[in-house]
């Protein structure tokens, strides 16, 4: 409970910080502070007034503060430079669409890399672990973006098997509702369904696999590594000369103690899969919210920018605390210990 | 022991295996009467009035508007639209447009219309732009580039209307161009009854991002840098063979086009790479159409900025660049050298139009004349889009930049978002741009007028803000003649004029070309702007 | 580093000698530290190796294949681009500007955060805790999304990009010094230090970072390698190296202008990085096991 409540406190710190940083941003932006809160480009002085007004900008920092704060939790985030368009609608249609992306690749990273590094830990030094230290070695090295490109080059421009493009073909006109698009397309009522399952389906192959390639290298070094030193360990060399076979001695001892220390390494890994998403959306058209905000750096939209901004590191910041405090609660002999991993 | 390993491989085995056969059975899209067609960039309305970009009008021209009168794609011979007769007084200063019966507006899940087409939506759609009181005049900026650049609005004396369906245009002087201009991408007809009903909601805005017109295709839905969603219009007034469903899918990246085009995301493209273009034409599955474009690529210098306000420097800098391999670096081959403003197309091309040849060492001279010192810093922006007259601005910018750099000037190339791009063009930041234009209609006077008179310079499209009464008054004087010959002759005298002052460099005539795959039927290349697809079929395969 | 032997018949290798002892025995390890070696030489020698001017245009060869297709010509070894310009040439100076502005990033990193680190281990309590969670929490926003912000108010460009990787690596090594520091603190030489009325300055530069000097090498590694990646992820992405420059990320992106043409206009910059940091991470994980061998013995 205690752990708990430290957790949150850090939580609503670490929140309040991205917020103040956050408000202080279209300060520090180029161009005119106005536009760069509102998204509008005032056409006259009476508009330029009353748009002052709205914002508090006439008023004291403080009050803008709390203006901002008040608009942030009434969903009204203000609208972009470029079309006018509703922040928070587009940040609601991009988001799950990044998340739909983030958890598939994660999903396949953890289902493959994390039995794969340990069954290479425990027979490490045999050609399944060398040709997987090999294969995690290779594949997180490569850049996402040129692996993006090869796969298309292979799978879409000479094999066609594969879409290049977005979520799902264009044509099949599937309403936004949760965002989700297999969820969508389950509570839709088009016509042909399952073509527009197998279709969504197909467009998720690449991206997925892009992003997994690299997540999964990690989780295979970080899990392989993890269980060769808890094999190294004096409980289970005495646990061996107490005559347990090997499978007993790894799932009584090995299983657990093996994958706690690997939890907060994944948290810190959250950041860098959020980052080759943000790139594999651009390549991949994907309408999540990393091509948005990139596209919107092209565009120079600073609102956009400025919400696009606190959304993600919000969302990046309440994973890793997350993760934090299950591993912190599964483990509480860790509280003092620092990581410090060689 | 374990057999893991063993286990695990042959499970990764079978679900490769899985997802083979998974990948290669496709879903079919055979049941969806739609089409994509993919678009190099984000309109910057739904109201071609308020913009020239080519974007803006493949995006709504044609789509979601009609025009009174209406170009013929193949012979450019202007035929009735929304008018279905005209008639011009003997002075040449009165139209009278008797107007189409019974015309359907879009009906929307936003609006829906009470009445159909009339008079009132002709006079409306025109004191739009016109009209500096009008209500509308100032909503979406009060920019009307392509009237503001010809002076229209101070050519026309009056619009009246006669009865519902007869509409009476009145000019102050004869303009020989005037019905080739109410046919341009430019001039659509909006809703009287829509625009109203904005008013009182008190949201004018959206009559130019939530168009309602009479087209074939009604607007459905637009997400910036992803899509445009275009549904056919049940009561078109003309019959079409169209797909039900059109899909606009914004691919900024020509290669990410053409790579859509091969795996079938796309069945039409915008603007193929001229890289590509072999490999298009050499595919069975995909089909290349061509055309002589009516357009030219130039290289404009602001000449409002010192040092660009010397025509000499003007000239030393066209003297520092070869054209010639130019056009083989850029255009690959597709493209015909221009020397003035028109290509060959035009009955007012100039065979023997005088041009400056490549002479990096007399470029020099006459920079040292001027005292522009060497390692002088310029830059050149190049238009991030591909258009026909300029498919690789950025690569043209930097072998530009490599002959500069012969005559001892430095260059900057400069690019921005297309929208951005254009504004900051306007607002005249720039000291050189690649830049170009495509016709509107088939009349020489849409080039010379728009390009470089005086009033084009406010309203945007006069690339050069290059401002000379001399020429403005050659370009007044042949709109006065219905004579082409004599036409032709005043055209020749501003070619001289411009060959002396320089202020842009023409560079190429493109081909146009439309890239799509080969079970697209009917499409055809529209010269005079705008993508249309009102009788576009696909072929079941 | 000479020693004092007592025993003479002993040999005892320095640490540093001891870990290159180590590190010699895995050929692949041995094999990624050569082609690190290769990537530095073309750092610093890229303009006397590069057969051509990486600008020089030449409108007669354009997209000319490498040599081995068919078509290629034996001068330009590795093709031509889309302006003629010479393949190889081009990558060579790609890799230096990329390479060199990577080791640059790290090498900045590494000192500011040695420094912050060492200053927070230090001190202790509220101080340290505040850093702590502020650190944390930088650490957690990823690398493109401070990049954007960094664009969004200092403009495109090599060096915002440069500034944007530093401050996103800068944490890690606060962090680990910190670490290291307060366990060494704790430790019965430096009390003796102490006793010797030495100042914290001293104690941290005298007695504990040479015993740090080997972590924060293989940190400097593994962070190489995340600024490789990151700074040419950017520069694909057109947020950090702008036209003139000719960086690997940049020439990739450019290249896929003409990928269906040319295609190996995007494959040769793509695998320049990827053996770049395919060789560091080699290199990185031989000296991990050389280390962790070492201390094991």
């Amino acid at each position: 409970m205690k752990l708990f409540i430290r957790y949150l406190n850090l939580m609503v710190v670490t929140i309040f910080i991205l917020i103040v940083l956050s408000f202080f941003l279209p300060f520090l932006f180029p161009g005119d502070l106005l536009t760069n809160i509102s998204g509008i480009v005032a056409q006259s002085a009476d508009q330029r007034t009353a748009l002052e007004q709205v914002y508090k900008l006439d008023q004291s920092i403080f009050h803008q503060f709390i203006f901002y704060i008040e608009s942030l939790l009434n969903s009204n985030w203000g609208v972009s430079t470029n079309d006018q368009s509703n922040l928070y609608q587009e940040v609601s249609l991009a988001f799950p669409a990044t998340l739909e992306l983030v958890g598939y690749a994660l999903l396949v990273s953890i289902i493959i890399g994390i039995p794969i590094g340990f069954i290479s830990g425990l027979k490490n030094h045999n050609p399944f672990d060398f040709s997987v230290v090999t294969f995690s070695m290779v594949g997180y090295s490569f850049p996402v973006f040129w692996l993006a490109l090869i796969f298309i080059t292979i799978f879409c421009l000479q094999l066609e098997w594969l879409p290049i493009s977005g979520r799902i073909d264009l044509l099949f006109d599937v309403p936004v509702e949760t965002g989700f698009i297999l969820l969508d397309i389950a509570r839709s009522d088009i016509p042909n369904k399952p073509d527009a399952y197998l279709d969504a389906l197909h467009h998720l192959i690449l991206p997925t696999a892009s992003v997994a390639i690299v997540t999964t290298a990690l989780f295979i070094r970080f899990t392989r590594r993890s269980i060769m030193d808890v094999m190294d360990k004096g409980y289970i060399i005495a646990a061996k000369s107490r005559g347990f076979t090997q499978r007993q001695i790894f799932f009584k001892h090995g299983l657990k103690n093996a994958l706690l220390p690997i939890l907060p390494i994944l948290a810190l890994q959250i950041s860098t899969l959020i980052t080759n998403v943000m790139i594999i959306e651009t390549i991949f058209s994907w309408p999540g919210i990393g091509r948005w905000l990139i596209q919107a750096i092209y565009q120079q939209d600073y609102p956009a920018i400025r919400i696009g901004m606190l959304i993600v590191s919000l969302f990046v910041m309440a994973m890793t605390i997350t993760i934090e405090f299950i591993t912190r609660a599964m483990n509480p002999a860790r509280e003092r210990a620092e990581s410090a991993a060689v | 022991m374990f057999h893991a390993p063993l286990v695990f491989a042959r499970w990764l085995c079978l679900s490769l295996i899985s997802l083979t056969l998974f990948a290669c059975a496709k879903p079919s899209l055979d049941s969806i009467n739609a089409m994509t067609f993919c678009s190099e960039s984000n309109p910057g309305s739904f109201n071609p009035q308020l913009d020239t970009s080519s974007t803006t009008a493949d995006a709504s021209a044609h789509q979601i508007y009609d025009r009174l009168l209406e170009f013929n794609p193949s012979n450019g011979l202007i035929e009735p639209g929304l008018a279905s007769s005209w008639l011009v007084s003997e002075d040449g200063l009165t139209y009278t447009f008797q107007l189409r019966r019974g015309v359907q507006f879009h009906t929307t899940p936003y609006f829906t219309p009470t009445r159909t087409f009339n008079a009132d939506d002709v006079i409306f759609s025109i004191d739009r732009w016109r009209n500096s009181f009008h209500p509308y005049h100032d909503v979406g900026g009060g920019n009307y580039p392509y009237f503001d650049s010809l002076n229209l609005s101070e050519r026309i004396k009056s619009v009246e209307r006669i009865n519902g369906y007869r509409v009476e245009i009145t000019l102050y002087i004869p303009d020989s161009s005037f019905l080739a201009n109410l046919a341009t991408d430019f001039s659509v007809i909006l809703s009287e009854e829509y625009a109203i009903t904005l008013m009182a909601d008190g949201r004018p805005a959206d009559l130019d991002r939530f168009p309602i017109g009479t087209g074939p295709y009604k607007f459905r839905e637009f997400r910036q840098n992803q899509h445009i969603r275009f549904e056919r219009h049940a009561d078109y007034f003309l019959p079409t063979t169209g797909p039900q469903q059109l899909v606009f899918d914004i691919t900024a990246k020509g290669s990410l086009r053409m790579a859509k085009l091969i795996t079938g995301e796309c069945d039409a493209v915008a603007f193929a790479s001229q890289s590509d273009l072999a490999v298009i034409e050499e595919r069975e599955d995909l089909t290349l159409l061509e055309k002589p474009g009516l357009n030219v690529g130039f290289w404009a210098f602001n000449t409002s900025k010192p040092p660009f306000d010397n025509p000499n420097v003007r000239r030393a800098l066209a003297l520092a660049i070869d054209k010639t391999s130019l056009l083989d670096a850029v255009y690959l081959g597709q493209a015909t050298r221009a020397k003035s403003l028109v290509p060959s197309a035009s009955w007012a091309y100039q065979a023997n139009a005088k041009e400056l040849g490549y002479n990096p060492v007399r470029a020099r001279e006459l920079l040292d004349q001027e005292g522009v010192p060497f390692n002088f810093t310029m830059n050149v922006w190049a238009m991030p889009v591909q258009r026909a007259y300029n498919p690789n601005a950025m690569k043209m910018a930097q072998l530009i930049k490599s002959y500069l750099a012969d005559v001892g000037i430095n260059v900057n190339i400069v690019s921005y978002d297309w929208n951005i791009f254009r504004e900051n063009l306007r607002m005249g930041l720039h000291d050189s741009v690649l830049i170009g234009w495509n016709a509107d209609n088939g009349d020489p006077d849409n080039f010379y007028r728009p390009l470089l008179t005086c009033d084009a310079i406010p309203s945007g499209t006069n690339r050069a803000m290059w401002c000379n009464p001399q020429y403005d008054a050659l370009v007044e004087q042949a709109l006065l003649i219905d004579d082409f010959d004599a036409r032709t002759l005043i055209y020749h005298q501003a070619n001289t004029l411009l060959f002396e002052e320089m202020p842009l460099v023409p560079i190429a005539h493109a081909f146009q070309y439309q890239a799509l795959r080969s079970e697209i039927k009917n499409m055809q290349i529209n010269p005079f702007g705008g993508i249309r697809f009102d009788s576009v079929e696909r072929q079941a395969q | 580093m000479q020693r004092f032997n007592l025993y003479q018949e002993e040999y005892h290798p320095s640490p540093l000698v001891n870990i290159w002892i180590e590190f010699r025995r895995s050929h692949i390890a041995l094999a990624g530290f050569v082609l690190l070696v290769l990537f530095v030489v073309i750092t610093i020698l890229a303009p006397i190796i590069a057969p051509f001017d990486p600008y020089l245009q030449n409108t007669n060869a354009i997209l000319l294949p490498p040599a081995w297709e068919p078509n290629g010509s034996a001068i330009h070894l590795l093709g031509t681009d889309g302006l003629g310009r010479d393949v190889f040439s081009r990558l060579l100076y790609a890799c230096r500007i990329t390479f060199g502005s990577s080791l640059v990033i790290v090498a900045v990193s590494v000192l500011i955060g040695v420094g912050l680190g060492a200053l927070a281990g230090v001190l202790s309590g509220v101080r340290s805790s505040v850093i702590n969670h502020l650190l944390d929490s930088i650490m957690s926003i990823p690398t493109l999304l401070i990049a954007i912000i960094i664009v969004a108010i200092l403009g495109t460009g090599l060096t915002n990009a440069m500034l944007a990787i530093t401050l996103a690596l800068i944490p890690q090594f606060v962090h680990q010094t910190r670490t290291f520091v307060r366990n060494e603190l704790q430790k019965d030489y430096v009390l003796l230090d102490r006793l010797d009325g030495a100042s914290s300055p001293r104690i941290f530069i005298y007695s504990i970072l040479p015993g740090m000097v080997e972590l924060i090498v293989v940190q400097a590694t593994i962070a190489l390698s995340v600024a490789i990646i990151d700074i040419s992820a950017l520069g694909f992405l057109n947020l950090a190296a702008q036209d003139p420059l000719i960086e690997l990320g940049l020439t990739l992106s450019q290249g896929l202008e003409v990928a269906y043409v040319a295609p190996w206009l995007i494959i040769l910059p793509g695998l320049c990085i990827f053996l770049m940091i395919l060789s560091v991470n080699i290199v990185g994980e031989g000296l991990r096991s050389a280390l962790r061998n070492r201390l094991h013995h």
